[in-house]
Protein backbone atom coordinates (compact mmCIF):
# COMPACT_ATOMS: atom_id res chain seq x y z
CA UNK A 1 0.00 0.00 0.00
CA UNK A 2 0.98 3.61 -0.37
CA UNK A 3 -0.08 7.10 0.73
CA UNK A 4 -0.77 9.24 -2.31
CA UNK A 5 -2.33 12.59 -3.18
CA UNK A 6 -4.82 11.49 -5.80
CA UNK A 7 -6.54 13.96 -8.13
CA UNK A 8 -10.31 14.07 -8.30
CA UNK A 9 -11.43 13.59 -11.89
CA UNK A 10 -15.17 13.59 -11.27
CA UNK A 11 -17.53 13.67 -8.31
CA UNK A 12 -21.28 13.42 -8.88
CA UNK A 13 -24.47 12.39 -7.11
CA UNK A 14 -25.84 9.25 -8.79
CA UNK A 15 -28.84 8.69 -6.52
CA UNK A 16 -30.31 10.44 -3.50
CA UNK A 17 -27.38 10.93 -1.14
CA UNK A 18 -25.19 8.46 -3.04
CA UNK A 19 -22.14 9.76 -4.88
CA UNK A 20 -19.53 8.39 -7.24
CA UNK A 21 -16.01 9.80 -7.28
CA UNK A 22 -13.27 9.05 -9.80
CA UNK A 23 -9.70 9.56 -8.68
CA UNK A 24 -6.52 9.63 -10.71
CA UNK A 25 -4.25 7.60 -8.46
CA UNK A 26 -1.18 6.42 -10.32
CA UNK A 27 0.51 4.62 -7.46
CA UNK A 28 -2.44 3.14 -5.60
CA UNK A 29 -4.08 1.88 -8.81
CA UNK A 30 -0.91 0.04 -9.80
CA UNK A 31 -0.97 -1.88 -6.52
CA UNK A 32 -4.62 -2.92 -6.74
CA UNK A 33 -5.26 -6.66 -6.33
CA UNK A 34 -9.00 -7.00 -7.06
CA UNK A 35 -12.62 -6.54 -5.95
CA UNK A 36 -12.96 -6.35 -2.17
CA UNK A 37 -10.05 -3.98 -1.55
CA UNK A 38 -10.54 -0.50 -0.17
CA UNK A 39 -8.77 2.83 0.21
CA UNK A 40 -8.61 4.94 3.35
CA UNK A 41 -9.30 8.58 2.57
CA UNK A 42 -8.59 11.89 4.27
CA UNK A 43 -11.20 14.51 3.52
CA UNK A 44 -9.03 17.50 4.48
CA UNK A 45 -5.76 18.55 6.11
CA UNK A 46 -7.40 19.75 9.31
CA UNK A 47 -7.63 17.73 12.49
CA UNK A 48 -11.29 18.16 13.35
CA UNK A 49 -11.70 14.66 11.91
CA UNK A 50 -8.40 12.94 12.68
CA UNK A 51 -9.35 9.48 11.42
CA UNK A 52 -9.32 8.40 7.78
CA UNK A 53 -12.50 6.92 6.30
CA UNK A 54 -12.36 3.52 4.62
CA UNK A 55 -14.08 3.42 1.21
CA UNK A 56 -14.49 0.29 -0.88
CA UNK A 57 -13.14 0.44 -4.38
CA UNK A 58 -15.98 0.35 -6.92
CA UNK A 59 -13.75 0.01 -9.94
CA UNK A 60 -10.17 0.41 -11.12
CA UNK A 61 -9.73 1.45 -14.71
CA UNK A 62 -6.10 1.99 -15.66
CA UNK A 63 -4.82 4.69 -13.32
CA UNK A 64 -8.30 5.62 -12.14
CA UNK A 65 -9.96 4.44 -8.94
CA UNK A 66 -13.72 4.83 -8.47
CA UNK A 67 -15.46 4.94 -5.13
CA UNK A 68 -19.17 5.11 -4.33
CA UNK A 69 -20.10 6.74 -1.04
CA UNK A 70 -23.19 7.69 0.83
CA UNK A 71 -23.45 10.97 2.73
CA UNK A 72 -23.72 10.04 6.38
CA UNK A 73 -21.82 12.74 8.25
CA UNK A 74 -19.53 15.74 7.98
CA UNK A 75 -16.69 13.91 6.29
CA UNK A 76 -18.78 12.43 3.49
CA UNK A 77 -20.50 15.81 3.10
CA UNK A 78 -17.08 17.47 2.71
CA UNK A 79 -16.18 14.80 0.19
CA UNK A 80 -19.28 15.60 -1.88
CA UNK A 81 -18.27 19.27 -2.01
CA UNK A 82 -14.95 18.53 -3.67
CA UNK A 83 -14.52 19.44 -7.31
CA UNK A 84 -12.62 17.92 -10.23
CA UNK A 85 -8.99 19.01 -9.97
CA UNK A 86 -8.99 18.95 -6.15
CA UNK A 87 -6.63 16.51 -4.54
CA UNK A 88 -7.56 13.81 -2.07
CA UNK A 89 -5.07 12.06 0.17
CA UNK A 90 -5.57 8.31 0.03
CA UNK A 91 -3.95 5.31 1.69
CA UNK A 92 -4.26 2.03 -0.09
CA UNK A 93 -5.17 -0.23 -1.61
CA UNK A 94 -5.86 -2.13 1.58
CA UNK A 95 -7.49 -5.40 2.56
CA UNK A 96 -8.13 -8.77 0.97
CA UNK A 97 -10.27 -9.70 -2.04
CA UNK A 98 -13.30 -11.83 -2.93
CA UNK A 99 -12.22 -15.30 -4.08
CA UNK A 100 -13.50 -18.29 -6.07
CA UNK A 101 -15.78 -16.18 -8.26
CA UNK A 102 -13.90 -17.23 -11.38
CA UNK A 103 -14.87 -20.86 -10.98
CA UNK A 104 -18.27 -20.61 -9.28
CA UNK A 105 -21.54 -18.95 -10.14
CA UNK A 106 -21.99 -15.76 -8.17
CA UNK A 107 -25.03 -14.22 -6.57
CA UNK A 108 -24.03 -10.67 -5.69
CA UNK A 109 -25.88 -8.79 -2.98
CA UNK A 110 -25.36 -5.11 -2.15
CA UNK A 111 -27.23 -2.82 0.17
CA UNK A 112 -26.90 0.78 1.29
CA UNK A 113 -23.31 1.87 1.45
CA UNK A 114 -22.14 -1.62 0.57
CA UNK A 115 -22.67 -1.27 -3.13
CA UNK A 116 -19.17 -0.43 -4.24
CA UNK A 117 -17.35 -3.76 -3.88
CA UNK A 118 -20.37 -5.65 -5.20
CA UNK A 119 -20.56 -3.55 -8.36
CA UNK A 120 -16.81 -3.97 -8.69
CA UNK A 121 -17.17 -7.74 -8.59
CA UNK A 122 -20.17 -7.59 -10.95
CA UNK A 123 -17.93 -6.07 -13.62
CA UNK A 124 -15.69 -9.10 -13.36
CA UNK A 125 -18.54 -11.61 -13.50
CA UNK A 126 -21.35 -10.03 -15.54
CA UNK A 127 -23.20 -13.35 -15.89
CA UNK A 128 -23.95 -13.41 -12.19
CA UNK A 129 -27.19 -12.52 -10.43
CA UNK A 130 -27.16 -9.03 -8.92
CA UNK A 131 -29.45 -8.00 -6.06
CA UNK A 132 -29.38 -4.43 -4.79
CA UNK A 133 -31.41 -3.31 -1.81
CA UNK A 134 -32.42 0.19 -0.78
CA UNK A 135 -35.11 1.81 1.32
CA UNK A 136 -36.72 3.79 -1.50
CA UNK A 137 -36.54 4.20 -5.29
CA UNK A 138 -34.54 7.43 -5.13
CA UNK A 139 -31.60 5.60 -3.52
CA UNK A 140 -31.26 3.37 -6.60
CA UNK A 141 -29.29 4.33 -9.68
CA UNK A 142 -29.63 1.10 -11.69
CA UNK A 143 -32.61 -0.41 -13.51
CA UNK A 144 -34.63 -3.32 -12.21
CA UNK A 145 -34.12 -5.92 -14.97
CA UNK A 146 -35.14 -9.43 -13.85
CA UNK A 147 -34.57 -10.63 -17.44
CA UNK A 148 -30.90 -9.82 -17.00
CA UNK A 149 -30.85 -11.20 -13.45
CA UNK A 150 -30.66 -7.71 -11.95
CA UNK A 151 -33.09 -7.37 -9.06
CA UNK A 152 -33.65 -4.13 -7.17
CA UNK A 153 -35.62 -4.07 -3.94
CA UNK A 154 -37.20 -1.26 -1.95
CA UNK A 155 -38.73 -1.37 1.52
CA UNK A 156 -41.84 0.44 0.30
CA UNK A 157 -42.16 -1.10 -3.15
CA UNK A 158 -41.47 2.20 -4.93
CA UNK A 159 -39.11 0.34 -7.29
CA UNK A 160 -38.50 -3.31 -8.12
CA UNK A 161 -39.40 -5.95 -5.59
CA UNK A 162 -41.10 -4.94 -2.34
CA UNK A 163 -39.03 -6.13 0.59
CA UNK A 164 -35.31 -6.53 0.98
CA UNK A 165 -32.51 -8.54 -0.55
CA UNK A 166 -33.58 -11.61 1.45
CA UNK A 167 -36.93 -11.55 -0.33
CA UNK A 168 -35.07 -12.19 -3.58
CA UNK A 169 -32.55 -14.66 -2.15
CA UNK A 170 -35.34 -16.81 -0.72
CA UNK A 171 -36.82 -17.20 -4.19
CA UNK A 172 -33.65 -18.16 -6.03
CA UNK A 173 -32.60 -21.72 -6.81
CA UNK A 174 -29.28 -22.51 -5.23
CA UNK A 175 -26.88 -25.39 -5.75
CA UNK A 176 -23.42 -26.13 -4.45
CA UNK A 177 -21.80 -24.34 -7.39
CA UNK A 178 -23.18 -21.00 -6.26
CA UNK A 179 -21.54 -18.57 -3.85
CA UNK A 180 -23.20 -15.48 -2.39
CA UNK A 181 -21.02 -12.37 -2.25
CA UNK A 182 -22.47 -9.62 -0.09
CA UNK A 183 -21.68 -6.20 1.27
CA UNK A 184 -23.98 -3.88 3.16
CA UNK A 185 -25.25 -2.86 6.57
CA UNK A 186 -24.63 -5.29 9.40
CA UNK A 187 -28.29 -6.37 9.80
CA UNK A 188 -28.29 -7.36 6.11
CA UNK A 189 -25.04 -9.31 6.43
CA UNK A 190 -26.34 -10.98 9.56
CA UNK A 191 -29.49 -12.06 7.71
CA UNK A 192 -27.44 -13.39 4.78
CA UNK A 193 -25.13 -15.22 7.18
CA UNK A 194 -28.19 -16.89 8.72
CA UNK A 195 -29.70 -17.65 5.30
CA UNK A 196 -26.44 -19.18 4.06
CA UNK A 197 -26.08 -21.36 7.15
CA UNK A 198 -29.71 -22.54 7.05
CA UNK A 199 -29.47 -23.48 3.38
CA UNK A 200 -25.88 -24.76 3.38
CA UNK A 201 -24.80 -22.14 0.87
CA UNK A 202 -21.31 -20.68 0.80
CA UNK A 203 -21.14 -16.92 1.22
CA UNK A 204 -18.41 -14.30 1.37
CA UNK A 205 -19.24 -11.13 3.28
CA UNK A 206 -17.40 -7.83 3.05
CA UNK A 207 -17.82 -6.35 6.51
CA UNK A 208 -17.71 -2.76 7.69
CA UNK A 209 -15.75 -1.59 10.67
CA UNK A 210 -14.67 1.62 12.30
CA UNK A 211 -10.96 1.94 11.53
CA UNK A 212 -8.31 4.05 13.20
CA UNK A 213 -5.58 3.44 10.65
CA UNK A 214 -6.11 0.60 8.15
CA UNK A 215 -2.61 -0.67 8.82
CA UNK A 216 -3.01 -3.00 11.79
CA UNK A 217 -1.49 -0.44 14.14
CA UNK A 218 -4.44 0.68 16.21
CA UNK A 219 -6.12 -2.74 16.60
CA UNK A 220 -9.44 -0.90 16.64
CA UNK A 221 -11.32 -2.53 13.76
CA UNK A 222 -11.61 -6.09 15.04
CA UNK A 223 -14.47 -8.50 14.37
CA UNK A 224 -15.08 -11.57 16.49
CA UNK A 225 -14.19 -14.86 14.84
CA UNK A 226 -16.37 -17.96 14.90
CA UNK A 227 -14.09 -20.62 16.18
CA UNK A 228 -15.43 -23.37 18.37
CA UNK A 229 -11.96 -24.76 18.83
CA UNK A 230 -10.73 -21.38 19.95
CA UNK A 231 -7.70 -21.55 22.16
CA UNK A 232 -8.14 -19.54 25.28
CA UNK A 233 -5.89 -16.49 25.55
CA UNK A 234 -4.22 -17.11 22.25
CA UNK A 235 -3.50 -13.80 20.57
CA UNK A 236 -5.65 -13.11 17.52
CA UNK A 237 -7.53 -16.35 17.92
CA UNK A 238 -10.63 -14.58 19.12
CA UNK A 239 -10.59 -11.42 17.00
CA UNK A 240 -9.60 -10.67 13.45
CA UNK A 241 -8.33 -7.31 12.19
CA UNK A 242 -10.78 -6.22 9.47
CA UNK A 243 -8.15 -3.94 7.89
CA UNK A 244 -5.51 -6.63 7.47
CA UNK A 245 -7.34 -9.99 7.47
CA UNK A 246 -10.59 -8.63 5.95
CA UNK A 247 -12.75 -6.96 4.93
CA UNK A 248 -13.89 -10.13 3.11
CA UNK A 249 -14.69 -13.19 5.24
CA UNK A 250 -16.50 -16.47 4.68
CA UNK A 251 -19.87 -16.13 6.41
CA UNK A 252 -19.02 -18.92 8.84
CA UNK A 253 -15.79 -17.25 9.93
CA UNK A 254 -17.17 -14.23 11.78
CA UNK A 255 -19.71 -13.29 14.44
CA UNK A 256 -21.72 -10.10 14.34
CA UNK A 257 -22.40 -8.26 17.58
CA UNK B 1 23.79 9.48 12.65
CA UNK B 2 21.94 12.75 12.34
CA UNK B 3 19.82 13.41 9.32
CA UNK B 4 19.22 17.08 9.91
CA UNK B 5 21.42 20.15 10.05
CA UNK B 6 20.36 21.33 13.49
CA UNK B 7 21.48 19.41 16.55
CA UNK B 8 18.30 17.69 17.62
CA UNK B 9 20.02 15.13 19.81
CA UNK B 10 18.97 14.77 23.42
CA UNK B 11 19.99 12.66 26.36
CA UNK B 12 17.63 10.90 28.76
CA UNK B 13 19.28 8.90 31.52
CA UNK B 14 22.43 7.51 29.93
CA UNK B 15 20.90 7.17 26.47
CA UNK B 16 21.61 9.60 23.67
CA UNK B 17 18.78 9.92 21.14
CA UNK B 18 19.33 11.42 17.68
CA UNK B 19 16.21 13.53 18.06
CA UNK B 20 13.38 14.12 20.54
CA UNK B 21 10.48 12.82 18.43
CA UNK B 22 9.39 9.32 19.46
CA UNK B 23 6.34 7.31 18.43
CA UNK B 24 3.95 6.61 21.29
CA UNK B 25 3.01 3.22 22.64
CA UNK B 26 0.07 1.55 20.93
CA UNK B 27 0.32 3.66 17.78
CA UNK B 28 3.21 1.99 16.00
CA UNK B 29 2.66 -1.70 16.73
CA UNK B 30 5.76 -3.61 17.78
CA UNK B 31 7.83 -1.18 15.74
CA UNK B 32 8.46 -2.73 12.37
CA UNK B 33 4.98 -3.01 10.81
CA UNK B 34 5.43 0.33 9.03
CA UNK B 35 8.68 -0.35 7.21
CA UNK B 36 6.89 -0.15 3.86
CA UNK B 37 5.69 3.42 4.54
CA UNK B 38 8.30 4.96 6.84
CA UNK B 39 12.05 5.13 7.25
CA UNK B 40 11.91 4.15 10.92
CA UNK B 41 15.62 4.81 11.36
CA UNK B 42 14.81 8.53 11.36
CA UNK B 43 12.62 8.31 14.47
CA UNK B 44 14.08 9.41 17.79
CA UNK B 45 12.80 6.18 19.31
CA UNK B 46 10.02 3.67 18.95
CA UNK B 47 7.94 2.94 22.01
CA UNK B 48 6.28 -0.43 21.48
CA UNK B 49 2.72 -1.31 22.29
CA UNK B 50 2.21 -2.56 25.84
CA UNK B 51 3.52 -6.06 26.45
CA UNK B 52 2.02 -8.15 29.23
CA UNK B 53 3.10 -11.43 30.81
CA UNK B 54 0.43 -13.47 29.00
CA UNK B 55 -1.02 -12.84 25.53
CA UNK B 56 -4.16 -10.71 25.53
CA UNK B 57 -6.94 -10.78 22.95
CA UNK B 58 -8.12 -7.30 23.86
CA UNK B 59 -11.61 -5.94 24.41
CA UNK B 60 -14.69 -6.84 22.32
CA UNK B 61 -15.60 -4.41 19.52
CA UNK B 62 -16.47 -1.63 19.05
CA UNK B 63 -13.10 -0.51 20.29
CA UNK B 64 -12.68 2.83 18.61
CA UNK B 65 -14.65 5.92 17.64
CA UNK B 66 -13.76 9.33 16.30
CA UNK B 67 -14.70 12.32 18.47
CA UNK B 68 -14.24 16.04 17.77
CA UNK B 69 -10.51 16.51 17.00
CA UNK B 70 -9.76 13.20 18.62
CA UNK B 71 -10.68 9.59 19.06
CA UNK B 72 -11.62 7.28 21.88
CA UNK B 73 -10.13 3.81 22.00
CA UNK B 74 -10.56 0.84 24.23
CA UNK B 75 -8.30 -1.79 22.71
CA UNK B 76 -7.63 -3.56 25.97
CA UNK B 77 -3.87 -4.11 25.63
CA UNK B 78 -4.14 -6.72 22.86
CA UNK B 79 -0.63 -8.15 22.54
CA UNK B 80 1.30 -11.35 21.93
CA UNK B 81 2.66 -11.71 25.47
CA UNK B 82 6.28 -11.49 26.57
CA UNK B 83 7.41 -15.00 25.54
CA UNK B 84 6.33 -14.58 21.93
CA UNK B 85 7.62 -11.02 22.01
CA UNK B 86 11.06 -12.33 22.94
CA UNK B 87 11.07 -15.05 20.29
CA UNK B 88 9.44 -13.13 17.44
CA UNK B 89 10.20 -9.44 17.94
CA UNK B 90 13.58 -9.12 19.64
CA UNK B 91 15.47 -10.62 16.68
CA UNK B 92 13.74 -8.15 14.36
CA UNK B 93 15.08 -5.22 16.38
CA UNK B 94 18.70 -6.12 15.64
CA UNK B 95 19.96 -3.66 13.08
CA UNK B 96 16.76 -1.62 13.00
CA UNK B 97 18.79 1.54 13.62
CA UNK B 98 16.26 3.06 16.01
CA UNK B 99 16.31 2.90 19.80
CA UNK B 100 13.49 0.63 20.99
CA UNK B 101 11.72 1.41 24.24
CA UNK B 102 9.56 -1.49 25.34
CA UNK B 103 6.28 -0.58 27.03
CA UNK B 104 5.23 -2.94 29.81
CA UNK B 105 1.78 -3.25 31.38
CA UNK B 106 0.73 -5.43 34.27
CA UNK B 107 -1.90 -6.06 36.87
CA UNK B 108 0.40 -6.71 39.80
CA UNK B 109 3.87 -5.87 40.97
CA UNK B 110 4.88 -9.45 40.19
CA UNK B 111 3.66 -9.22 36.62
CA UNK B 112 5.62 -6.06 35.83
CA UNK B 113 8.70 -7.54 37.47
CA UNK B 114 8.41 -10.83 35.68
CA UNK B 115 8.04 -9.25 32.23
CA UNK B 116 11.02 -7.00 32.87
CA UNK B 117 13.14 -9.84 34.24
CA UNK B 118 12.40 -12.01 31.21
CA UNK B 119 13.68 -9.27 28.93
CA UNK B 120 16.68 -8.59 31.18
CA UNK B 121 17.63 -12.27 31.01
CA UNK B 122 18.17 -12.17 27.25
CA UNK B 123 20.31 -9.91 25.14
CA UNK B 124 18.35 -7.41 23.08
CA UNK B 125 18.50 -4.06 21.33
CA UNK B 126 15.95 -2.63 23.75
CA UNK B 127 17.37 0.54 25.33
CA UNK B 128 14.74 1.01 27.97
CA UNK B 129 11.31 0.43 29.39
CA UNK B 130 8.27 2.63 29.57
CA UNK B 131 6.03 1.37 32.35
CA UNK B 132 2.32 1.73 31.67
CA UNK B 133 0.71 2.55 34.99
CA UNK B 134 -2.05 4.46 33.32
CA UNK B 135 -4.13 2.36 30.90
CA UNK B 136 -7.74 3.39 31.48
CA UNK B 137 -9.26 0.51 29.50
CA UNK B 138 -8.61 -2.69 31.37
CA UNK B 139 -8.97 -3.51 35.03
CA UNK B 140 -5.55 -5.08 34.92
CA UNK B 141 -3.93 -2.15 33.10
CA UNK B 142 -1.87 -0.84 35.94
CA UNK B 143 -4.11 2.11 36.67
CA UNK B 144 -4.23 1.14 40.34
CA UNK B 145 -0.50 1.95 40.40
CA UNK B 146 -0.80 5.14 38.42
CA UNK B 147 -3.30 6.77 40.76
CA UNK B 148 -1.42 5.97 43.96
CA UNK B 149 1.82 7.61 45.03
CA UNK B 150 3.16 4.87 47.28
CA UNK B 151 2.37 2.11 44.76
CA UNK B 152 4.03 4.15 42.00
CA UNK B 153 7.13 4.56 44.11
CA UNK B 154 7.38 0.94 45.18
CA UNK B 155 6.81 -0.36 41.63
CA UNK B 156 9.39 2.06 40.23
CA UNK B 157 11.91 1.12 42.83
CA UNK B 158 11.31 -2.63 42.38
CA UNK B 159 11.93 -2.29 38.65
CA UNK B 160 14.89 0.05 39.17
CA UNK B 161 16.64 -2.62 41.23
CA UNK B 162 16.33 -5.05 38.33
CA UNK B 163 17.51 -3.01 35.38
CA UNK B 164 20.14 -0.54 34.38
CA UNK B 165 18.27 0.21 31.20
CA UNK B 166 16.31 3.44 30.82
CA UNK B 167 13.24 3.40 33.08
CA UNK B 168 10.35 5.68 32.18
CA UNK B 169 7.07 5.77 34.09
CA UNK B 170 4.05 6.71 31.95
CA UNK B 171 1.64 8.90 33.88
CA UNK B 172 -2.12 9.21 33.72
CA UNK B 173 -3.94 12.53 33.52
CA UNK B 174 -6.89 10.87 35.27
CA UNK B 175 -5.60 11.74 38.74
CA UNK B 176 -6.12 14.54 41.22
CA UNK B 177 -2.49 15.61 41.27
CA UNK B 178 -0.18 14.34 38.52
CA UNK B 179 2.82 16.10 40.08
CA UNK B 180 2.74 13.97 43.22
CA UNK B 181 2.72 10.78 41.13
CA UNK B 182 5.66 12.12 39.11
CA UNK B 183 7.56 12.85 42.32
CA UNK B 184 6.92 9.28 43.48
CA UNK B 185 8.31 7.94 40.20
CA UNK B 186 11.40 10.10 40.63
CA UNK B 187 11.83 8.96 44.25
CA UNK B 188 11.56 5.36 43.09
CA UNK B 189 14.48 5.89 40.74
CA UNK B 190 12.87 6.50 37.34
CA UNK B 191 15.09 8.07 34.68
CA UNK B 192 12.15 9.98 33.22
CA UNK B 193 8.37 10.26 33.21
CA UNK B 194 6.16 10.41 30.16
CA UNK B 195 2.85 12.25 30.21
CA UNK B 196 0.10 11.88 29.36
CA UNK B 197 -1.66 8.60 28.69
CA UNK B 198 -5.20 8.93 27.31
CA UNK B 199 -7.93 10.86 29.09
CA UNK B 200 -10.97 8.86 30.20
CA UNK B 201 -13.79 9.63 27.80
CA UNK B 202 -17.15 8.45 26.59
CA UNK B 203 -19.03 8.66 23.30
CA UNK B 204 -22.76 8.10 22.86
CA UNK B 205 -24.82 7.73 19.68
CA UNK B 206 -27.94 9.80 20.32
CA UNK B 207 -29.76 8.05 17.46
CA UNK B 208 -29.44 4.59 18.98
CA UNK B 209 -28.98 5.73 22.61
CA UNK B 210 -26.02 3.35 22.80
CA UNK B 211 -22.44 3.81 23.89
CA UNK B 212 -20.09 3.84 20.89
CA UNK B 213 -17.51 1.81 22.79
CA UNK B 214 -18.10 -1.71 24.11
CA UNK B 215 -16.47 -0.99 27.45
CA UNK B 216 -18.50 2.26 27.82
CA UNK B 217 -15.43 4.27 28.77
CA UNK B 218 -12.32 4.58 26.66
CA UNK B 219 -9.20 6.67 26.32
CA UNK B 220 -9.44 10.00 24.50
CA UNK B 221 -6.45 10.97 22.39
CA UNK B 222 -5.58 13.31 19.54
CA UNK B 223 -5.46 17.11 19.26
CA UNK B 224 -8.47 17.35 21.60
CA UNK B 225 -6.23 16.51 24.57
CA UNK B 226 -3.22 18.69 23.71
CA UNK B 227 -4.14 21.43 26.23
CA UNK B 228 -4.45 18.80 28.97
CA UNK B 229 -1.11 17.28 28.00
CA UNK B 230 0.63 20.67 27.98
CA UNK B 231 -0.75 21.53 31.42
CA UNK B 232 0.30 18.16 32.87
CA UNK B 233 3.79 18.41 31.38
CA UNK B 234 4.22 21.92 32.74
CA UNK B 235 3.09 20.90 36.24
CA UNK B 236 5.34 17.84 36.26
CA UNK B 237 8.29 19.83 34.89
CA UNK B 238 8.14 22.08 37.92
CA UNK B 239 7.85 19.14 40.34
CA UNK B 240 10.68 16.82 39.32
CA UNK B 241 14.29 17.07 38.18
CA UNK B 242 14.19 14.07 35.80
CA UNK B 243 13.26 14.64 32.14
CA UNK B 244 9.61 14.77 31.09
CA UNK B 245 8.51 13.22 27.81
CA UNK B 246 5.46 15.06 26.50
CA UNK B 247 2.54 13.21 24.89
CA UNK B 248 -0.92 14.24 23.80
CA UNK B 249 -2.28 15.48 20.49
CA UNK B 250 0.98 16.29 18.72
CA UNK B 251 0.45 16.56 14.96
CA UNK B 252 3.12 19.06 13.82
CA UNK B 253 6.43 20.68 14.74
CA UNK B 254 4.66 23.62 16.38
CA UNK B 255 3.05 21.21 18.82
CA UNK B 256 6.48 19.72 19.58
CA UNK B 257 7.91 23.16 20.31
CA UNK B 258 4.94 23.96 22.57
CA UNK B 259 5.52 20.76 24.57
CA UNK B 260 9.22 21.58 24.89
CA UNK B 261 8.38 25.12 26.04
CA UNK B 262 6.06 23.57 28.62
CA UNK B 263 8.91 21.47 29.94
CA UNK B 264 9.29 18.35 27.82
CA UNK B 265 12.75 17.14 26.82
CA UNK B 266 11.33 14.76 24.27
CA UNK B 267 7.87 14.03 22.89
CA UNK B 268 5.85 11.12 21.63
CA UNK B 269 3.51 11.31 18.66
CA UNK B 270 0.52 9.00 18.98
CA UNK B 271 -2.84 9.25 17.25
CA UNK B 272 -1.37 11.17 14.30
CA UNK B 273 0.54 8.02 13.27
CA UNK B 274 -2.77 6.32 12.52
CA UNK B 275 -3.52 8.90 9.86
CA UNK B 276 0.02 9.07 8.50
CA UNK B 277 2.66 6.68 9.82
CA UNK B 278 5.29 8.94 8.21
CA UNK B 279 4.18 12.04 10.07
CA UNK B 280 7.10 12.00 12.54
CA UNK B 281 9.60 12.29 9.71
CA UNK B 282 7.73 15.36 8.41
CA UNK B 283 7.56 16.80 11.94
CA UNK B 284 11.33 16.32 12.30
CA UNK B 285 12.08 18.12 9.06
CA UNK B 286 9.96 21.06 10.20
CA UNK B 287 11.47 21.01 13.69
CA UNK B 288 14.90 21.20 12.12
CA UNK B 289 13.80 24.31 10.20
CA UNK B 290 12.38 25.86 13.37
CA UNK B 291 15.59 25.33 15.36
CA UNK B 292 17.67 26.80 12.55
CA UNK B 293 15.39 29.75 11.87
CA UNK B 294 15.03 30.71 15.52
CA UNK B 295 18.69 30.07 16.28
CA UNK B 296 17.84 28.22 19.50
CA UNK B 297 18.87 24.93 21.01
CA UNK B 298 16.46 22.30 22.24
CA UNK B 299 17.97 22.33 25.72
CA UNK B 300 17.49 26.08 26.08
CA UNK B 301 13.87 25.82 25.01
CA UNK B 302 12.88 23.25 27.63
CA UNK B 303 10.40 24.77 30.06
CA UNK B 304 11.11 28.28 28.83
CA UNK B 305 7.50 29.28 28.24
CA UNK B 306 6.99 32.93 29.14
CA UNK B 307 4.24 34.06 31.45
CA UNK B 308 1.56 36.15 29.80
CA UNK B 309 1.91 39.77 30.81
Amino acid sequence: MIIENAMIVSNAEIANGIWRMTLLAQEASSRYKGPGQFINILSDDGWEHPVRRPMSIANVDGKHINIIYKIIGNVTKQLSQKAPGDSLNILGPLGNIFTEWKTKRAVLVGGGVGLAPILNLYESCPDSTLIIGARTADEHFMDHEPGKNIYLTTDNGSLGITGNVLTVLENLDFNDQIIIYACGPEPMLKAIQHFAAENSIKAQLSVESYMGCGLGLCQGCVIEKQNEQMKKHSYHEKYSLVCMDGPVYWSNEVCFG
Amino acid sequence: MRFALADLSIQIGHIQFNNPVFVASGTFGYGTENKELVDVSKLGAIVTKSITLNPREGNPPPRLVETPSGMINSIGLANIGVEKYISDMLPVYEGIGTPIIMNIAGSSMDEYISVLEKIESVSSAIVGYEINISCPNVKEGGMQFGVDCSMTESLTSALRKRTEKLLIMKLSPNVTDISSIAVSAENGGADAVSAINTVVGMSIDHKTAKSNIYTTFGGLSGPAIKPIGLACVHKVFHSVTIPVIGIGGIVNSGDVVEYILAGAKAVQVGTANFRDPGICVKILNDLDLYINEHNVTLNNLIGSVKQYD
